[in-house]
């Protein structure tokens, strides 16, 4: 049979930020897949190296368009370190409340975006109503639906007060009540399993040697959780589940990322229970002193890592972020070998792309 | 002088272009506004369908270079002109514009031609995503045409006539009930042929952008839509006539009159059904669906034509 080379994207349907892959195809199976990035690279790091710590917060908040909040708190996390602050635990409390949040969104996103991929458009429409919870839950904190400015070096420039926190609290009930269904839809429908099952198999050997994180990682059976490997507070008082699942598919990756959206709401309930009182932020010096730190948080999508140095400035001297997509896609040439021209988008989601991370 | 305005009226007007388009556009319409429904959404407007036509007819036209231009216009007039010949055989309401034995066959013939010209048209315009689509139109064509043809046929067998008036009129009681398989498979067929989700894989547009129509626009493109759209229509109208007695009640006598109404209901109540498969199911890749279509589907047709003729044909 005679081989064809398919472009997907830059622009595409299947995907919602630029990125190419030329697939070679025989008939419907794909021989082969180059990868090429780049498309949305904007200079972040060096940028950053331009700009004061403060007014790189902003900057830093649009790394990624759906987990903006955790790569602030990364970044506040290493400057902190380096000036040697200490976070008042309201601060943390909150800020943790705001990743988990942005988890539940972020997977909730995701879901919706997969079901669309592969012709299931009802989850979509499902899964992107209950999001809209979360998101009027972090508008009304703090002001944006996916950009949210919270963090500032030193702690965070939002308060949750009892009634909100109990208003907040209701609509978890109803979010979980969600979040039960799109579990039984993906643990029982046929079609979804059909299309998703042995569909862009990792090992866990796979998932060392690229180095593999967050939840496509949990989903091959490897036990990874920064949340619960390097607890900071107020990750070390509150209880949850690190979900793993041995079957290395993306129906596993989506029973995961289902099951960790629920685990995430425990986590927020129990967060707004344990809120300490006291202030939410300190205030920090504008130079922060030399030396080197590597700030390290479980984003939605795995590991984000910020290595940063300092030189007695106010400016960083040296700023370098690892997103967990990178590691994502290194590995989808391997899923993508063999797959048919259908299983494409249900790989290519399968991972959780975010390419605006990826590229920085 | 008589014969002649008539045929045009058949033609033109019932049940020909003015009423098939207004059926399609209503039906497009009903379709999504019913999805849109179940998925927790408002849906568009009653003109939508007809803003979208319009628009697109006034949309530039144009096509890659090394597109065989002339064939890429006729295809989509063909498309339309067979579906528009074939519901001049279906009967709507009790009423058909022409009929003699054996016009299911040329029906069903009449309605595979727009699949072929779909195909076709992903050749002639050249794009890797329309070749594809043609491809996956063909494959699907493959899958689901056996077992649909096989399904339809089981009325006529029943019913000793292969001329669909005949049919439609002769059920004393429903093919629904005499032959639910029989139904059942002809829905899950017609799905297919009107590529429909969860069969939608030839325009699948996560995987082939959209399939065979991906570099068609403006007037060719609509008439695409305004073909498949009427297909859907007169697709629907031949199983209210095949399997659910076309324009008679259950039980009761129908006066004249109300005919229209009883077989409109049950043509909406298809229509549904339809919006409802694609509501519940994720797209099928199209080694599943030729698996269906062969080792499920076309078995269980062979069982409800050795049933059929077993009752009695």
């Amino acid at each position: 049979m005679t081989r064809v080379t398919i472009p997907i994207g830059p622009q595409h349907p299947l995907l919602k930020e630029p990125l190419s892959f030329l697939l070679t195809v025989e008939g419907e199976e794909v021989m082969e897949s180059v990868l090429r990035l780049g498309y949305v690279h904007r200079g972040i790091e060096r940028l950053c190296q331009e700009r004061t710590y403060v007014q790189n917060i902003p900057l830093i908040e649009r790394v990624c368009g759906i987990c903006s909040h955790v790569h602030t708190t990364t970044y506040c996390q290493g400057v902190e370190a380096l000036s040697g602050l200490e976070v008042p635990p309201r601060g943390l409390y909150l800020r943790a409340l705001m990743c988990e949040m942005e988890r539940i969104h972020s997977h909730l996103l995701w879901l919706g975006v997969l079901s669309k991929n592969m012709g299931f458009d009802t989850i979509f429409m499902y899964a992107w109503r209950d999001r809209e919870i979360v998101l009027d839950i972090m508008e009304e904190l703090s002001g944006g639906r996916v950009s949210h400015a919270v963090n500032v070096v030193g702690g965070v420039r939002i308060d949750l007060d009892e009634e909100h926190a109990r208003s907040i609290l209701t609509r978890f009930d109803v979010l979980e009540q969600q979040v039960e269904r799109a579990l039984e839809l993906i643990e029982y429908e046929p079609t979804l399993m059909a299309r998703t099952q042995g569909v862009g198999i990792l090992s866990p050997e796979q998932v060392r040697r690229y180095c593999v994180v967050g939840p496509v990682a949990r989903a091959s059976g490897v036990d990874i959780d920064l949340r619960r490997d390097l607890p900071r507070p107020p990750y070390d008082r509150l209880e949850f589940k690190v979900i793993t699942h041995p079957a290395g598919d993306v129906w596993a990756r989506t029973l995961v990322r289902v099951r960790e959206t629920r685990e995430s709401l425990h986590l927020c309930r129990q967060i707004i229970a344990q809120l300490p009182d006291g202030p939410t932020s300190v205030t920090a010096k504008r130079r922060v002193p030399e030396g080197e730190v590597v700030s390290r948080s479980e984003a939605p999508r795995g590991e984000v890592i910020y290595y940063i140095r300092s030189d007695d400035s106010d400016k960083p001297a040296r700023l370098k972020i690892r997103t967990p997509t990178m590691t994502a896609l290194i590995t989808l040439p391997d899923q993508l070998r063999g797959a048919t021209m259908a299983d494409v988008p249900v790989v290519l989601s399968g991972v959780d792309l975010c390419i605006a991370c990826a590229d920085r | 002088m008589n014969d002649l305005l008539g045929s045009l009226f058949a033609l033109l007007v019932f049940p020909g272009l003015a009423f098939l388009s207004t059926c399609a556009l209503a039906f497009d319409w009903l379709d999504r506004r019913v999805i849109a429904r179940m998925q927790g959404r408002v849906g568009p407007p009653w003109f939508q369908p007809l803003a979208d036509l319009i628009k697109l007819l006034a949309k530039e036209d144009i096509l890659p270079t090394g597109a065989n231009e002339t064939v890429a216009a006729v295809l989509p007039m063909v498309s339309l002109a067979s579906v528009l010949t074939a519901a001049l055989y279906v009967p709507v309401g009790g009423r058909v514009a022409a009929s003699f034995e054996g016009d299911l066959i040329v029906v069903l013939f009449l309605l595979s031609i727009p699949a072929l010209a779909y195909f076709l048209a992903g050749w002639v315009t050249v794009g890797v995503y329309s070749v594809l689509g043609g491809n996956r139109s063909l494959l699907q064509y493959f899958s689901y045409e056996v077992p649909f043809l096989m399904a339809l046929s089981t009325p006529a067998i029943l019913n000793s006539s292969w001329s669909i008036a005949e049919i439609s009129a002769r059920q004393l009681t429903w093919g629904l009930f005499t032959l639910p398989l029989g139904f059942i498979l002809a829905l899950v067929g017609l799905i297919g042929k009107l590529k429909r989700d969860p069969l939608d894989i030839p325009k699948a547009k996560s995987e082939v952008v959209a399939g065979a129509l991906t570099e068609f626009s403006g007037r060719k493109l609509a008439l695409w839509h305004l073909a498949m759209s009427m297909q859907t229509v007169v697709g629907i109208f031949l199983l209210v006539n095949l399997f659910l007695g076309g324009s008679k009640a259950i039980f009761l006598a129908v006066p004249p009159p109300l005919a229209p109404v009883i077989f409109g209901l049950k043509a909406l109540t298809i229509l549904v059904l339809l919006s409802t498969f694609s509501v519940l199911y994720a797209r099928l890749r199209i080694d599943q669906l030729a698996r269906l279509g062969w080792r499920v589907l076309a078995p269980l047709a062979l069982v409800q034509i050795l049933v059929t003729v077993w009752m009695g044909g």
